[in-house]
């Protein structure tokens, strides 16, 4: 008892004993109290607006966006990338456009999506889209393409057709990838959400920080990034759980 | 010399994009706001001419390669630090993995307030981005060294801090990379929403005047210029990676034996 909770302390003290010294400092007054507002300010702010609903409000406008973009990636991305993996056709028309344009900055063209789009969601739903389309395709890709050929071939041996043979082979083989690339994408969707609503929106997180900060309020600021933080903590551990299920017979390796 | 039918594919679709591209738009059949490629190099020769473009490509430029240096010596110094010494582990776990999920953007309204509009707010919230993922790379990549390699070294009389530059370094390095790759977009990610939000000079600030004053020519010119920036720079990465590493993918799927 005594020893599994000296472990814990010995584990987790760095962020109660930052928290002390934030509080300590913040206490002094030697920085500026509106900009760096005492934890327990920013703590009693962030339960205030959670039980308004103001933040859950913008929290769910937020994760609702990443997570249609993530998935529309995800439905477009894997089904490419299998056909890419498969026709040496597909392969060499798009290949290209995915394997160079991996590291280009697509941020770049995200004024482009607002003319095309509209401020609102559509453009960042079409933006996380494309975010997260690259690291889907490109890994999965790469696992499809990975897959042993003499595990198909045993599978043809025995008879199985194209759709047993995708199904019971392939998916399977390919699932601990897909899974990899789920975890790459969706903190990229929750950034590009925000990124995006703090360049232009009226509601989402994002919108929160930048409608805060102009407001001088910087404890609803800090509320909202550690809102963001509890998201995407919760999303990766849905993720995590829903990975678990799916690929039963394989543990993350984390 | 006979083309390749590969390559023919490869080409097929960008150049068939920019074509049509330029063909709908002298048709009228694209709205106002996409211009042609003609009248977006029209537009780049310009800006280079008038020195626009070289004032706004100094900034963006010294900012990224500032910041990304910055967070990237940060992440690897502590996340080798992280990786050897289990006090140093012990102290930044926790606070890196509650911060690593948030987006490091969400602290430029802080970060603004602190150092101005300025070169330094751009540089500081840039190595706090880049930051991350190298020093969680570099932590691993240490953690998973094949302790063998250490031991060997250590039996052969190898003292601490040639275990360090000779075996951990080495061995970590390929991982680092991995880690670096990402901050470096990261970086052009943070650099363009910051410059986009609260700047008076660079690339992004170049793209927003061209939305302003209507010609979506320049700002296209501004997004290309941007693109190929953060591409160069990852080349550029990969190249150095090739270099420090080579050797070390001899018989990997880059360098089939």
């Amino acid at each position: 008892m005594i020893a599994s909770a000296a472990r814990l302390i010995r584990r987790w003290y760095s962020i109660p004993l930052l928290l002390l010294v934030w509080q300590a400092v913040a206490g002094t007054g030697l920085v500026e109290s509106r900009l760096l507002p005492s934890p327990v300010q920013v703590g009693s702010v962030l339960f205030a607006e959670i039980a308004n609903g103001e933040l859950v409000y913008h929290a769910a406008v937020t994760v609702a966006r990443a997570l249609t973009g993530f998935a529309l990636a995800a439905i477009v991305g894997i089904p490419f990338a299998a056909a890419m993996a498969r026709s040496a056709v597909w392969r060499n028309l798009f290949e290209p456009i995915f394997l160079l344009g991996y590291p280009v900055p697509k941020i770049a063209l995200f004024p482009v999506f607002t003319y095309i789009f509209g401020i609102g969601a559509p453009s960042k739903i079409a933006f996380t889209f494309l975010e997260c389309l690259y690291p889907i395709v490109v890994t999965c890709l790469l696992a499809f393409r990975g897959i042993q050929t003499r595990l198909i071939w045993t599978a043809q041996n025995f008879g199985a057709g194209r759709a047993a043979v995708l199904r019971r082979v392939i998916l399977p083989a390919a699932l601990p990838s897909i899974f990899a690339a789920f975890r790459i994408a969706l903190p990229v969707a929750m950034v590009v959400v925000v990124l995006t609503e703090m360049i232009g929106d009226s509601i989402g997180l994002g919108y929160y920080i930048t409608i805060w900060s102009t407001r001088f309020s910087f404890s609803n600021v800090y509320a909202a990034i550690v809102t963001i933080g509890l998201c995407g903590f919760a999303l990766d551990q849905g993720l995590l759980l829903v990975r678990r299920r799916a690929v039963y017979w394989q543990r993350e390796a984390s | 010399m006979r083309i390749r039918p590969a390559l023919l594919l490869n080409w097929t679709l960008p150049v068939l994009t920019l074509v049509a591209w330029e063909a709908f738009g002298r048709l009228g059949l694209l709205p106002r706001y996409l211009s042609v490629p003609s009248e977006i190099a029209a537009a780049f020769w310009e800006i280079a001419l008038s020195g626009e473009l070289w004032v706004a490509l100094a900034a963006s430029l010294w900012r990224v390669s500032a910041g990304f240096a910055l967070g990237t010596a940060a992440g690897v110094a502590v996340g080798l630090g992280a990786g050897r010494v289990p006090a140093v582990r012990r102290f930044f776990d926790p606070l890196v993995s509650f911060l690593f999920p948030i987006p490091k953007i969400a602290f430029l309204p802080v970060v603004l307030l602190l150092f101005g509009l300025g070169h330094a707010s751009k540089i500081s919230i840039i190595a706090f981005s880049v930051f991350f993922p190298v020093f969680v790379a570099a932590r691993h990549a240490v953690l998973s060294i094949n302790p063998l390699l250490v031991w060997a070294a250590r039996n052969m009389g190898a003292p601490p801090r040639t275990v360090f530059f000779r075996v951990v370094i080495p061995a970590a390095a390929p991982e680092l990379f991995a880690g670096i790759r990402i901050g470096l977009a990261h970086a052009f990610i943070v650099l363009f929403a910051a410059e986009l939000i609260g700047s008076k000079a660079g690339l992004a600030n170049l793209i927003s005047y061209g939305e302003e004053w209507v010609r979506f020519d320049l700002m296209f010119a501004g997004i290309v210029c941007f693109a190929a920036l953060g591409f160069v720079a990852d080349r550029i990465l990969m190249a150095v990676r090739r270099r420090v590493l080579r050797g070390q993918l001899i018989g990997t799927e880059e360098q089939p034996a």
